[in-house]
């Protein structure tokens, strides 16, 4: 009955810390507001179904990744041609940058739109390259190695650059 | 733009995204009482559906095939006994590979490195195919359980040839979708006919993923 207790505190703190990954994931793999909050919705569950078999071995944030991109993944394989897409790019960044200069909010535009064309495993690596998590933990979330990590992010970035420096 | 520039935009982009999202429809303390860390309680009202169904059908018809085989074998239309027996013994078979896939689905370990996890979980998706494949076998006694000795005796000659063509086709049909039904094929016309509807979608999609992943791992 403690250990149930203890849980469900750790439970409520740990999702309270790190609700941003959450969101950030929800955000890279759903266009669709509704979708979004049914994907943080099945992220939440599927770490209250693990968090008893969780390993101290690894830092809180990895798991946080590996489980959260293991169910945007699956979840957006599921949701395919149903409802993605639905919400037009322009319409979703206008909402959101009402009050930026158009240069900012072309660039926000931009890297929304590169992000999208992505296939589910670039985006993940993509995700984890801009919140600036180190070569080896993105290797440990992924499920590559190191310098398989380290090509793929150039190879993004480099691509990237081009995007931003055609347009721009 | 320099890494920095970008890394700067990523971080205001998430900053107002948040503020458009509002977190979650239940709060974590609700998670906690529900009761997802069972099996059943963890599956989709669909899923539970089709197990009943299933089950009440094989109880059901499975008592009775079995009852006239041992009480009443010699009386019985044997037609309809062992093409029945036939129907009855493939479902058993499905269901219980479908369960056990289920089960196997939810026993994956989702905190495990991404590419691992999804090529399990693939594989167990696309297995559901054999579910399928089971399940069409059954397809040519559906054609003969109306079958009966009188019929074959007394029958119109080309009526039984017009039923026999038609058994014929139906188990031709059977045997090659059970051999053809397989991953290699997921991209031909016919095979994306039969699984366009909704419900095969996670299947496919799951399918689908395969060659990303090949790609992704192979850099």
């Amino acid at each position: 009955m403690i250990n149930e207790k203890n849980l469900r505190q750790q439970f409520q703190e740990i999702i309270e810390k790190h609700k941003g990954i959450l969101f950030k994931v929800a955000h890279i793999y759903c266009r669709d507001d509704e979708d979004r909050q049914d994907l943080i919705q099945e992220i939440k569950i599927q770490i209250w179904r693990s968090l008893h078999k969780y390993n101290d071995k690894y830092k809180m944030t990895t798991w946080l990744y590996r489980i959260s991109l293991n169910v945007a993944i699956s979840f957006y394989r599921k949701n395919a041609g149903k409802k993605a897409n639905t919400i037009p790019l322009d319409e979703q960044i206008s909402r959101i940058s009402e009050v930026d200069n158009s240069y900012k909010e072309h660039q926000l535009q931009l890297l929304d739109q590169f992000i999208n064309e992505l296939n589910d495993f670039d985006k993940a690596l993509m995700l984890l390259y801009l919140e600036e998590k180190s070569h080896a933990e993105i290797a440990d979330i992924l499920g590559i190695s190191v310098s398989n990590v380290s090509t793929k992010a150039g190879r993004i970035k480099n691509k990237l650059k081009k995007r931003f420096s055609n347009e721009s | 733009m320099n890494e920095n520039t970008l890394k700067d935009l990523w971080k205001s982009y998430n900053e107002k995204l948040e503020l458009s999202l509002s977190y979650g429809r239940k709060n974590a303390e609700d998670i906690t009482q529900m009761k997802v860390q069972n099996f059943i309680s963890s599956m989709k009202p669909v899923k539970i559906f089709t197990i009943l169904v299933g089950l009440l059908w094989v109880g059901i018809l499975g008592t009775a095939v079995t009852n006239l085989f041992i009480h009443a074998f010699s009386e019985a239309n044997h037609f309809f006994l062992f093409s029945a027996a036939i129907q009855v013994t493939l479902t058993a078979i499905a269901l219980v590979i479908y369960i056990y896939q289920l089960v196997l689905i939810y026993q994956v370990d989702i905190s495990e490195p991404i590419l691992e996890t999804q090529e399990k979980l693939i594989k167990l998706k696309s297995s559901s195919l054999l579910v399928a494949r089971i399940l069409l076998l059954q397809l040519p006694v559906w054609t003969t359980f109306y079958w009966n000795d009188s019929m074959l005796a007394n029958g119109n000659i080309f009526l039984l040839i017009t039923q026999g063509k038609v058994t014929l086709t139906f188990t031709f049909v059977a045997v090659w979708l059970f051999f053809n039904i397989k991953i290699e094929n997921k991209d031909k016309k016919w095979f994306r006919f039969l699984f366009g509807a909704s419900e095969w979608q996670p299947v496919i999609s799951s399918m689908n993923l395969i060659n990303q992943m090949g790609e992704f791992k192979n850099g």
